[in-house]
């Protein structure tokens, strides 16, 4: 198996895995949608009745929103996660009340009229928490209106609840393999104007295939052309293969903690099957 | 009521994209190259920010 890079930022990548089949790319898509870890916002606290501030002021304790919404609202922000530092809050020496190595507190406290962001939330403790897109408008309050929330965040999987979701966006399809009969084509270039994507291109009286990794098999070509001399197939040991993440990790972590599940559970299917053997 | 933290369909953060999108679309700029500006490629959230209808104002009062 080869892997080319075809596209590596902090959230998308987009990778062409040759020598390969479906069944193993599907493999690797599920594992990364579903079984890497993120730390998100689990468990919101809100504090209940009059907020008073410096001058003496007392603020209700309300928003325009439900508490519900607002937690589902925050749990859903993404929460810079460092994989090397944190374990499941059930499998912490803790025993699951929540310590450093498992856990994340962030404290909010606003005072109306305003509007509350995600860059409201303080990390208590390291500021390498903070949230980094800090845009996104939790709930506007109005006037005499406050909110001081606590709020935990912990270490889950997309399997439980799609906060913790690390990829978004992944899906796979084949390579295009694109193949024109240079002798009877008659160089109408029907085809390079018809495609989609830019996929054909005229070089020197000629039509090449310029991108083939943009080719969908859309086959808009092969239906334009009258003379029939352009064939698209899709080639099933060749596949290119993207995701995005939100933010929380780096593409090039969730792939590499991803790979490295799938070797683990493998591997335990391994010792399993040699037991049987015995 | 308040533009969703995240695309319903692929779980993209979108919240962040919608006030900086009404802003550039007010100053008259085609909603067309804002969404492409703010990375939004997917057609599930592209109609997240274009069809949001929000109204928190309207209900903040009661």
């Amino acid at each position: 198996m080869k892997i080319d890079i075809l596209e590596m930022t902090p959230t998308k990548a987009e990778l062409v895995i040759s020598d390969t089949n479906p069944m193993f790319v599907n493999a690797l898509r599920r594992t990364i949608v579903s079984d890497v870890p993120k730390m998100a916002i689990d468990n919101v606290e809100f504090h209940l009745g009059p907020i008073m501030d410096e001058g003496g002021t007392a603020y209700e304790s309300i928003s325009p929103l439900f508490d519900e919404i607002l937690a589902h609202r925050l749990s859903l922000v993404p929460v810079p996660t460092d994989l090397d530092s944190f374990i499941y809050r059930s499998k912490c020496s803790c025993n699951g009340e929540g310590c450093p190595s498992c856990t994340v507190m962030y404290s909010l406290n606003k005072k109306g009229p305003c509007t509350v962001y995600s860059g409201d939330l303080e990390p208590i403790g390291s500021e390498k928490f903070r949230v980094k897109d800090d845009l996104i408008p939790i709930v506007k309050l109005a006037d005499d209106q406050a909110l001081l929330i606590y709020a935990t965040a912990e270490l889950g999987t997309g399997r439980q609840h799609s906060r913790w979701q690390a990829a978004l966006g992944a899906g796979y399809r084949y390579y295009g393999k694109i193949e024109i009969d240079h002798s009877k084509c008659d160089v109408g270039l029907s085809c390079v104007n018809v495609c989609p994507r830019g996929v054909l291109a005229k070089e020197d009286k000629k039509i090449v295939v310029r991108h083939p990794e943009n080719c969908t098999l859309c086959n808009a070509c092969t239906e334009v052309c009258d003379t029939g001399v352009i064939k698209v197939s899709g080639d099933p040991s060749k596949i290119i293969f993207r995701f995005e993440t939100d933010g929380s990790l780096t593409a090039k972590e969730v792939l590499i903690k991803g790979l490295k599940i799938l070797e683990e559970r493998f591997e335990t299917l391994r010792e399993q099957i040699g037991k049987l053997e015995e | 009521m308040i533009i969703p933290v995240r695309c319903f369909t692929c779980g993209k953060v979108i919240g962040s994209a919608y006030e900086e999108f009404v802003k550039r679309v007010d100053m008259g700029e085609p909603p067309k190259d804002v969404l492409d500006a703010l990375h939004l490629d997917r057609y599930c959230c592209r109609r997240m920010i274009l069809t949001h209808a929000d109204l928190i104002d309207e209900v903040a009062p009661y």
